[in-house]
């Protein structure tokens, strides 16, 4: 047993050594990061989206259909975790609570999700009219 | 024999040939082609065509005499099939126009059927063959090249060949670099890609998406960000490709997301950051591949489900597996791994005690990616020699109970 107790202090070290960072959305690379749910390079920020776990780990996603279905799939991961989406507009992070999403028409997102999210609402359904989607 | 030229007869008794040149009938491609019948042939002699985008409405062959170069300008679309047995080969074809909403390309092809693109070379094109309902079409001896977004891709760029809803497609000796994705096959069926080289593309130098019996054979895929990506697919064999030089953060030789009964046969995987990566993997045979000096040989997620890897090469890989989870619900028998060190007491060729190619330093290296800083350090040895003895954290399933004790040829 003294091998696992060396373990497990090996492991709180390096964890100490991993964490210690605020929640919240981190900066995607793009082209570099994968998306954890389809596994596919992440390339377009207008469609990347994050989850934030309680506990602060951060997954990426490349489509806000992946991380809808990432959610599903892991639901104690995403309980009480903060969802966030890319302003389509400004590629900035905001909460998917607070943004305004549109979806179908001439969108193309990555997996087919085919969903662009806004800040702003006025500017979401100026979106939606020229692209043909709806608001959802 | 001179049945099928009978066979034959009507096509050469009608047919015309039309030629394109500065000294012929025609000076334009457009002009020949609005003058020419379904079954004629162009030829067209070297030169530069800047005729924005010439659409092909008739069944017609297309010959570049001298590679003639066909200009798209940044501008347009450049060469559109809109009806069966078309024949394009010789041509330069050059700057496409770019398009992100309707992946416009060089050559795109509509509802084609028995339509050939042969011998051409692309280069700086936003796609360069992009095909939808294409069906039983050659894509053979192409070179495809890009280099547009600068290998970043700030300004994203298409596929080298981009194939949509089609089926027996038949994608062959073509060079594909530095496009976003070398092939791409998205809903494509019946389709057989081989003796391509792809290389230094953005993302996969092959793409499977929801593409279900397919065969690949006799690929190479070096330098790109994925060698290949099969996902949401079934029934894809791959055999006697080459998967080499996949370096990088995220980078893997083969990336199997959601993939089942395919078979993976006499590959070799080298020089990859991870050759081989399984996600939601079930019921794929591993067969003889050769897995060499890779960073990680195969990681197996626990999510994968009655995959058998038998008589596989391991040799120099610093983990030769790794997986996430405690859950093993997949086989390893007589595969050969350079990391071991049992012994053959009756010269059977199989060792006499199993082998767990699962490393304890390998598992933690999962969980905690900073375990890495004491790579080869005298720490990990320990660790490795105790979990031998004493087991406690490796999965006890994960095991080869009959290692072999050399490679296997080939």
């Amino acid at each position: 047993m003294k091998i696992g107790k060396g373990i497990s202090l090996l492991g709180i070290v390096t964890l100490g050594l991993v964490s210690c960072s605020e929640a919240g959305p981190v900066a995607i690379e793009f082209n570099k990061d994968q998306c954890d749910n389809c596994k596919m390079v992440i390339e377009k920020a207008g469609y990347a989206s994050e989850l934030v776990t309680s506990k602060g780990k951060v997954y990426k996603f490349d489509d806000i259909k992946c991380m809808h279905m990432f959610e599903g799939d892991n639901e104690e991961l995403a309980q009480n975790a903060k969802t966030y989406v890319t302003d389509f507009k400004t590629s900035q992070f905001i909460e998917e609570s607070k943004a305004t999403l549109v979806q179908g028409g001439a969108i193309k997102s990555p997996m087919g999700g085919d969903t662009q999210a806004f800040a702003n609402k006025a500017d979401a359904e100026e979106a939606a009219k020229k692209l043909g989607a709806s608001l959802k | 024999m001179w049945k099928y030229l009978l066979l034959f007869l009507p096509y050469l008794s009608f047919a015309h040939i039309i030629e394109v040149g500065k000294n012929k009938p025609y000076q334009s491609i457009k002009m020949a082609i609005a003058k020419a019948k379904s079954g004629d042939t162009i030829f067209v002699d070297g030169g530069h065509y800047k005729e924005g985008n010439i659409n092909l409405t008739k069944s017609i062959t297309l010959l570049g005499r001298n590679r003639p170069v066909l200009d798209g300008e940044m501008k347009y679309e450049i060469l559109s099939f809109r009806a069966n047995k078309i024949v394009v080969k010789g041509f330069k074809i050059i700057n496409s126009g770019k398009d992100e909403v309707r992946n416009i390309g060089a050559v795109r092809l509509y509802d084609s059927q028995f339509s050939v693109i042969e011998n051409n070379i692309f280069e700086n094109n936003f796609f360069g063959i992009t095909m939808q309902r294409g069906y039983k079409c050659l894509i053979k001896n192409n070179k495809i090249t890009t280099k547009r977004g600068n290998r970043k891709s700030e300004e994203s760029i298409g596929d080298g060949i981009h194939v949509w809803l089609s089926n027996e497609v038949w994608i062959i000796n073509n060079y594909l670099e530095g496009n976003k994705d070398g092939i791409y096959l998205e809903k494509v069926k019946n389709t057989y890609v081989a003796g391509n080289y792809s290389t230094k593309n953005l993302r996969y130098g092959l793409h499977f998406m929801f593409s279900n019996d397919n065969v690949y054979h006799n690929n190479v895929f070096s330098d790109n960000n994925a060698g290949v990506a099969v996902m949401y697919s079934m029934n894809v064999g791959m055999s006697k490709n080459k998967f080499i030089n996949n370096w990088g953060d995220g980078a893997y030789g083969l990336l199997l997301k959601e993939i089942s009964f395919s078979k993976i046969k006499d590959n070799i995987f080298e020089n990859n950051t991870t050759a081989i990566f399984m996600d939601g993997a079930t019921k794929i045979d591993l067969f003889k591949n050769k897995v060499k000096n890779n960073g990680w040989g195969v990681k197996v997620n626990s999510n994968c489900i009655e995959n058998r890897f038998n008589q596989n090469t391991f040799e120099g890989n610093t983990f030769d597996m790794s997986t996430n989870g405690s859950l093993v619900l997949n086989t390893f028998h007589q595969n050969y791994w350079d990391k071991y060190q049992g012994y053959d007491l009756n010269k059977d060729g199989i060792g006499d005690i199993p082998y767990h190619p699962l490393s304890l330093y390998a598992v933690l290296a999962e969980k905690y990616p900073s375990v890495m800083l004491l790579f080869r350090s005298f720490i990990v040895d320990l660790m490795d020699k105790t979990e031998k003895i004493i087991p406690s954290l490796t999965p006890e399933d994960f095991v080869d109970q009959q290692p072999l004790m050399k490679p296997i040829k080939s």
